[in-house]
């Protein structure tokens, strides 16, 4: 028979970086979840995407056990990736602090596109490229 | 006591991926994603403030992403979060001989059985965790008695204590955690053990000792690729190695790099996904 589930967790954490402090401790601690094992797993598993964000649903189910599946990164933690910048512009209209290509964005929009509510590949990409420009990246061809 | 501040952010409309992702562009610790809400994490060592946090909010109004926004905040002091899963925390008979139990449960060993008291308290180590197990397992073969270990990221300080139990002379258990280092104290004064087992809240680089006959080190893949030189000159010129917190995954990389230091695998072993490694040193 299936476990009974108790609810879900939604966090966002450094890969292979999760520790008992906050958000994570608090989350899980008050579903009585052994928040620990939690850590060992998540940093095993996200160990090779260090540098990235990576949001996790974890599944808790009524005996205290649990499962987790990760997402992927916020559409702006990529785009610094790629741009190989560490922030965004604070004035993105005037202040312009690096360039993606669109097949950059191209390959985000793909990557994002199970997490996302776009109906097709380029609305997904025009949803990315709009993320950029807001955070003063310019978009080239 | 550490403290936290914890801001909740209601955004009109609310998108967890452009919301968050503007948020990581500041210096913060971590998300916690509700339907229509985001609770954000700064620890107090971090300089994010909350007029920050404004600022940014007036901003993707100001380039409209979003109509609104609502921010509510409270100060989050450290407290130990493990506590209801401590509550529920089993006896476990890790192999006929090791037996691991919380303070609050009774167990009637069987004839020798060894058995450890352990209670966690946010560290890793209650000996219900795969990687545990596989090092428990190894020890009870290797440790023959009189040895010299360390116990590397020790956690509640359950390899070293159970190291000294099953014979050796004595263990240093470090770890850079602070809980694990008031944790793993604990649980060595709850084995009477506190003349044979040191913890220690240090790097392994502060370790001053170069004549360990065995070192433990369960902890993940970065970190054990990190330490490899590190660990390779604590060693008397022979001794054992057992590594785990490793993925089957990890095995491949971690046994090419260690051999390429010196190290001999001599053991393996796997439990679900975990591997546990078992090297001498090649002297």
């Amino acid at each position: 028979m299936a476990k009974k589930i108790d609810g879900y967790i939604k966090l966002q954490i450094p890969a292979g970086a999760a520790n008992p402090s906050p958000p994570v401790g608090p989350a899980l601690g008050q579903k009585g979840v052994n928040i620990m094992e939690f850590c060992k797993q998540f940093n095993a598993r996200t160990s090779s995407q260090q540098g990235l964000i990576i949001p996790v649903v974890i599944t808790v189910y009524s005996d205290k056990s649990f499962t987790f599946i990760t997402k992927t990164p916020p559409a702006a933690v990529l785009l610094k990736k790629a741009a190989k910048v560490e922030k965004g512009s604070a004035e993105p209209n005037k202040t312009k602090v690096a360039k993606v290509s669109k097949a950059q964005v191209e390959e985000i929009a793909k990557l994002k596109m199970p997490d996302l509510n776009a109906h097709d590949i380029e609305h997904a990409a025009s949803m990315i490229a709009g993320t950029a420009r807001s955070m003063g990246f310019t978009v080239e061809d | 006591m550490k403290t936290y501040k914890e801001i909740k952010i209601k955004t009109e409309p609310f998108d967890v991926d452009l919301l968050s992702g503007f948020l990581w562009q500041l210096d913060i610790d971590g998300i916690n994603e509700f339907d229509d809400y985001l609770l954000v994490f700064i620890s107090e060592n971090k300089s994010v403030s909350l007029e920050e946090i404004n600022l940014l909010m007036e901003k993707l109004v100001e380039d409209k992403f979003i109509n609104s926004f609502d921010i509510e905040f409270q100060t989050l002091e450290e407290k130990n979060w493990n506590e209801e899963y401590e509550k529920n925390v089993k006896v476990v008979e890790v192999t006929e001989k090791i037996v691991i139990k919380p303070s609050f449960k009774e167990y009637n060993p069987k004839p020798n059985q060894l058995v450890i008291t352990i209670d966690p308290k946010m560290s890793f180590g209650t000996g219900d965790h795969a990687t545990t197990k596989l090092i428990l397992s190894h020890l009870e073969k290797i440790v023959k008695g009189n040895e010299f270990v360390l116990d590397v990221g020790s956690g509640t300080g359950i390899l070293g204590i159970t190291a000294v139990k099953l014979g050796a002379a004595k263990a240093i258990c470090i770890d850079n955690d602070e809980w694990c280092y008031l944790n793993g104290n604990e649980n060595v004064k709850m084995n009477e053990l506190n003349e044979k087992v040191d913890v220690r809240l240090c790097e392994i680089k502060d370790v001053e000792e170069k004549d360990f006959d065995l070192i433990l080190a369960n902890i993940n893949k970065p970190i054990l690729i990190n330490i490899v030189d590190d660990l390779k000159i604590k060693f008397k010129k022979e001794g054992t190695l057992i590594l785990s917190g490793l993925l089957n995954i990890d095995e491949i990389d971690i046994i090419s790099l260690y051999e390429s230091k010196g190290f001999v695998l001599n053991d393996k072993s796997q439990l679900e996904e975990w591997i546990a490694l078992v090297f001498k040193t090649n002297s």
